[in-house]
């Protein structure tokens, strides 16, 4: 719950545009029970017809400025929720995230911004609404007898306050069971598509299927109990209205029908009706307050501190020094005193297996992650020393999850270097041999990729995303697996490409095997967590 | 009126509709019921307040109080069921589907897009079967209830807010129908933010990396801007439809009093009791669209998904081939994954016999992974046909088929499971020494050995990695489990170095003994294997070597 705090805290920002709307949904509240409550009492021969007429239109006109601006507040509110956790992720993103986690593991983060949506909307706002009646429901029935006023501030206490909290803690008992369940489904879904070929082959549909079942049946189990308590609590709060109500009426058939009387009966009856949404909110609240946790859980990673004396490479020969790296205590360490140069301008190729550390290398050297012992320099300078942009802006970097935007052709290449001239992006998409795959395509460099877009295929997708990394004017660049996807003869013309491109920038091929026809300066072999120099 | 020619999507949610009828039914009854109810509640208070009794229109309004909580708890209960039977019924159906297509037709798409669609797409449609279907009944039944009850107590007021009533579809299509197609829209262009920002986390290493995060935060808060002033522009015309329903709902409430004459009358008060009752439904059905709305874009996930496959009348005579010794044959089998591209292999006729080995060379495009899709079933061919020990396969059970092959791909499936069940997951009833023996034909011993908690350390997504070589041993610990007699191998060595790719060779010959295999694979994994070589071309211009 403290976090649900610190999120409506985030929403600082929009402080002016959340209370107008809070400000606004007050006086349209008002005037609705107002109405209601009037018109009881002008059965009871009250001379409220004038302050009918103008309240009549007046609730219309409220209740519809009332909607745009509490919907407007909520839009800006979402969007700033929004960007903060993206800064959020991309802070902790430049801290090995993006090498640890996977992006569709944060990706499942926007589903939980997507519960944030009716905090606002559906809970805060009905929630003061319910604060604002009660104390004008105990007074007008004060009026008429104190041991009513005292009944109902009681049954609206329970109504608009016990019902949403008991539904809250339903939600927030069964909602982590809902949410492993869930997970656990989603593995189970992925397991059975992802292995379609070996669940074929070993005959094994029946036994999936019934797994993802048996994780459906205990996501369903702990829905329903989330359900059974909100349904409950909406149960609860309807009682305690009708309650009321009869406590009401029996009040008024004893005294007569005072249009006090009547107009407190009509007041009961329409501030019983907005608590009947809050229990589902309590509901929601409970889901949101874990959403928010796990917000907040995403966004506070320790990010690398800023050098405090920071200095600029002079040169661009990259050297590691026992550098001792893993990436947990209870993992095996990767590298173990790693020494190894890489002068600039030179071609160099790392070799090894799968698990040799490969990819820790690039982590390392992009500072993504820190060396345990040991250290790592550019141009001679500690890169710890480096401002991180800086160092990065040295670095072009081709992953192996390298990711494609959804977005146009262009746009994707862009990414490498914004201001690349329309030659220069023919030229690398040339040199990344997808130049006439992208000649065909509808719109050109214009495309759409992605969903709704021309779809490559995974090894042109590679290809595109080699183009955006020869496009970046970094004089190191770090080629993963670039082969990776393209068939035999393509990598072959790639290789060839390479030796002829990217003269003067340093080189460094990571690959679990060399082609041989690669122009290399020199190979290091990567084992045991040393590096090794092997012959070319 | 002429009808709207219907859209995949649209024909497949009203598919829907009328499969959830029973269900939908039996909320809706509940609900009408607690509506009864509700009405009884409001003659009680009438009576009492009209003097007629006390006693009895107390105990009547106590008594249908807690009816109405038994029944409204009832009720979300009936709804949860309609929803989670809809989404048990809807998930069972994506992976029937899935699975009939199998991984042949479904090779171009991405695993984690069809688990999307197995698992969100299934959960976006719980609303639509909880809520909007029961609403869309409930917003005829419940007014017109509430409306009859008052018409008969109070001709008037009954007439008064049945009128007020009619107004409200009447303005909702008024204001509605420009407002209607463009929230649609709206609501797309909020999908595509979405989207996108989905997409911009996913790759956030990606942006970070190339120094890009401050800019592309910015980006993204400048497109929601851009969205939410689109979207108010939408809303202000879209609200007018709400507008509606609350000034009729004013409407007959001031009416109701007016025409008592502003002075005390019981059946004037009836009706006024009633008024909020008779909009409820109409209000939860509006608030209930945004269920429908969000079913749109699943529903058209689902109607793209490949239709269930005809149930195939088994063949004549279900033949099932002994399992000692499988001798493999193509007989002039042509097969085009796509008619306009042209076929991928084109009158193939090799044989395989029985212990023998068979390996597939040539450029990649040459047709060596549909041969190995074709032997799986995966595909069928289009002409000629495919024999195992004589028999066309186009007559064995698949079960049978699946019963006689092994097969290794590049890159091994690792479930998240513990690393002894993905060995035991090719035979499920194995015994513990056979296992073991897997284990150790595999060489697995000291792989085993170094993880954590043993065989029972989880590996696959989440758990602990393997390398591609240990991998790839897994998978032949799998092969030697489950011992058929027939071993296809697909490039199993391509993602190897050259060290790990010798030793999983080793393996892989061993494995080989007394089996027929077919080999699919790249010049040097091809020389350390014993056999015969198949040397194919792109379009099979024609098969050279022995065939």
């Amino acid at each position: 719950m403290k976090d649900l705090f610190r999120i409506l805290r985030l929403w600082r920002s929009q402080d002016d545009v959340l209370l107008l709307g809070i400000a606004i949904a007050m006086v349209s509240l008002a005037s609705g029970i107002s109405v209601q409550a009037l018109a009881g009492a002008a059965l009871g021969g009250a001379a409220v017809l004038a302050i009918l007429r103008l309240l009549g239109p007046l609730r219309v006109v409220l209740r519809y400025v009332e909607r745009l601006a509490t919907h407007d507040a909520t839009f800006r509110a979402l969007a700033d929720l929004r960007v903060w956790l993206f800064r959020g992720i991309a802070r902790g993103a430049s801290w090995g995230i993006g090498f640890r986690r996977s992006g569709d593991l944060l990706a499942r983060l926007v589903a939980d911004i997507d519960v944030l949506d009716g905090v606002y909307l559906r809970i805060l706002i009905p929630l003061l609404g319910a604060l604002l009646v009660w104390p004008v429901l105990v007074w007008r029935a004060w009026d008429v007898d104190p041991h009513l006023a005292a009944l109902l501030a009681v049954l609206f206490a329970v109504a608009a306050l016990a019902a949403p909290a008991v539904a809250a803690r339903g939600a927030m008992r069964f909602g982590g069971r809902r949410a492993e369940a869930g997970a656990a489904l989603r593995v189970a879904a992925l397991d059975l598509l992802s292995g379609l070929r070996e669940v074929r082959v070993f005959g094994a549909d029946g036994r999936m299927r019934a797994a993802i079942q048996a994780r459906e049946a205990e996501l369903y189990g702990a829905e329903h109990g989330i359900a059974a308590v909100a349904a409950s609590a909406s149960a609860m709060a309807l009682l305690a209205g009708q309650v009321g109500l009869l406590g009401v009426l029996i009040a008024i058939a004893a005294a007569g029908h005072a249009p006090a009387a009547l107009l407190l009966l009509f007041l009961t009856l329409a501030a019983f009706e907005i608590t009947g949404g809050l229990a589902r909110a309590g509901s929601s609240l409970g889901q949101a307050a874990r959403a928010s946790t796990r917000l907040f859980e995403a966004v506070e990673t320790t990010a690398p501190a800023e050098p405090a004396h920071p200095a600029s490479p002079a040169g661009f020969a990259l050297r590691f020094e026992g550098v001792t790296f893993r990436w947990s205590v209870d993992r095996p360490s990767v590298f173990d005193g790693l020494t190894m140069e890489i002068p600039q301008g030179s071609r160099v190729a790392l070799l090894g297996p799968s698990g040799a550390g490969k990819s820790s290398l690039a982590a390392l050297v992009l500072r993504a992650t820190e060396p345990e012992a040991g250290r790592i320099t550019l141009g001679g300078v500690d890169i710890a020393r480096i401002p991180l942009a800086e160092l990065r802006a040295n670095i072009g970097y081709l992953s192996q999850t390298t990711h494609l935007f959804a977005d146009t052709v262009r746009a994707n290449l862009l990414l490498g270097r914004s201001d690349a001239s329309e030659e220069e992006l023919w030229q690398a998409l040339e040199t990344a041999r997808i130049a006439d795959v992208v000649r065909t395509l509808p719109e050109g460099l214009d495309t759409w990729m992605g969903e709704g877009g021309a779809g490559l295929s995974g090894g042109q997708g590679r290809r595109l995303a080699l183009a955006r990394t020869l496009l970046s004017p970094a004089p190191i660049l770090i080629l993963d697996e670039p082969c990776a996807g393209l068939d035999a003869d393509t990598e072959r013309a790639f290789l060839a490409t390479l030796n002829e491109v990217a003269v003067g920038r340093t080189v460094v091929l990571i690959a679990h095997r060399l082609m041989g026809i690669e122009q290399l300066d020199r190979i290091w072999r990567l084992s045991g967590g040393h590096a090794m120099a092997a012959t070319g | 009126m002429p009808r709207r020619k219907l859209t995949p999507a649209r024909a497949w949610l009203r598919a829907r509709e009328h499969e959830a009828k029973g269900a939908t039914r039996r909320v809706v009854a509940v609900q009408a019921l607690g509506t009864l109810l509700a009405i009884g509640q409001a003659a009680c208070a009438t009576l009492l307040l009209a003097g007629i009794g006390l006693l009895w229109p107390a105990i009547g309004f106590g008594a249908a109080a807690l009816l109405r909580a038994g029944l409204a708890v009832l009720a979300e209960r009936l709804a949860f069921n309609a929803g989670a039977g809809a989404r048990r019924r809807l998930r069972d159906a994506v992976l029937t589907s899935l699975l009939d297509a199998g991984p042949g037709k479904l090779r171009d798409r991405h695993s984690a897009e069809l688990a999307g669609i197995a698992v969100d797409a299934v959960e976006a449609m719980d609303g639509y079967h909880s809520r909007w279907l029961p609403a869309m009944q409930q917003a005829v039944l419940g007014p017109a209830l509430v409306g009859l009850a008052v018409l008969a107590v109070n001709p008037l007021a009954g007439i008064t807010i049945g009128l007020c009533g009619l107004l409200v579809p009447f303005a909702m299509a008024l204001a509605g129908i420009g407002a209607a197609s463009a929230s649609r829209r709206q609501f797309h262009a909020m999908q595509r933010l979405q989207t996108r920002f989905v997409d911009r986390i996913r790759g956030i290493a990606t942006i970070v990396l190339a120094n890009r995060a401050e800019a592309e935060a910015a980006a993204l808060a400048e497109a929601a801007d851009e969205l939410r002033r689109r979207t108010l522009r939408v809303l202000r015309v879209a609200f007018l439809s709400s507008v509606s329903l609350d000034m009729a709902a004013v409407a007959a409430m001031v009416l109701v009093v007016w025409e008592a004459g502003f002075a005390w009358e019981p059946r004037a008060l009836f009706a006024l009791w009633l008024v909020p009752e008779f909009f409820a439904p109409i209000r939860a059905f509006s608030a209930a669209y945004q269920d429908h709305m969000a079913a749109g874009p699943a529903a058209e996930k689902f109607a793209e998904l490949p239709p269930p496959a005809e149930p195939v009348a088994p063949p004549a005579a279900i033949r099932t081939v002994a399992a000692h010794g499988v001798t493999v044959a193509f007989e002039n089998v042509r097969f085009a994954w796509d008619e306009a591209r042209g076929p991928a292999l084109d009158g193939l006729s090799f044989r395989v016999p029985a212990g023998e080995t068979l390996i597939l060379t040539g450029p990649s495009g040459s047709g060596k992974t549909t041969i190995m899709e074709l032997l799986l079933g995966f595909a069928t061919p289009q002409e000629g046909r495919i024999t195992f020990n004589g028999a066309d396969a186009s007559t064995l059970v698949p079960a049978a088929r699946m019963r006689l092959i092994a097969w290794i791909g590049q890159r091994p499936m690792l479930f998240a499971a513990t690393i002894a069940e993905n060995i035991r997951f090719a035979k499920p009833e194995a015994a513990a020494e056979e296992v073991q023996a897997a284990i150790h034909f595999a060489r697995l011993e000291s792989v085993i050995a170094a993880l954590p908690q043993g065989l029972e350390t989880p590996i696959g997504e989440g758990g602990f990695g393997l390398s591609g070589g240990q991998a790839q041993r897994v998978a032949i610990a799998r092969a030697f489990l489950k011992g058929s007699p027939l071993l296809l191998l697909d490039e199993p060595t391509a993602h190897l170095d050259p060290a790990t790719e010798a030793e999983v060779l080793d393996s892989l010959r061993r494995l080989a003994l007394g089996r027929t295999v077919v080999l699919a694979s790249h010049a040097s994994a091809a020389h350390a294997f014993p056999g015969r070589r198949l040397d194919l071309q792109p379009a099979n211009v024609a098969a050279r070597g022995v065939a």
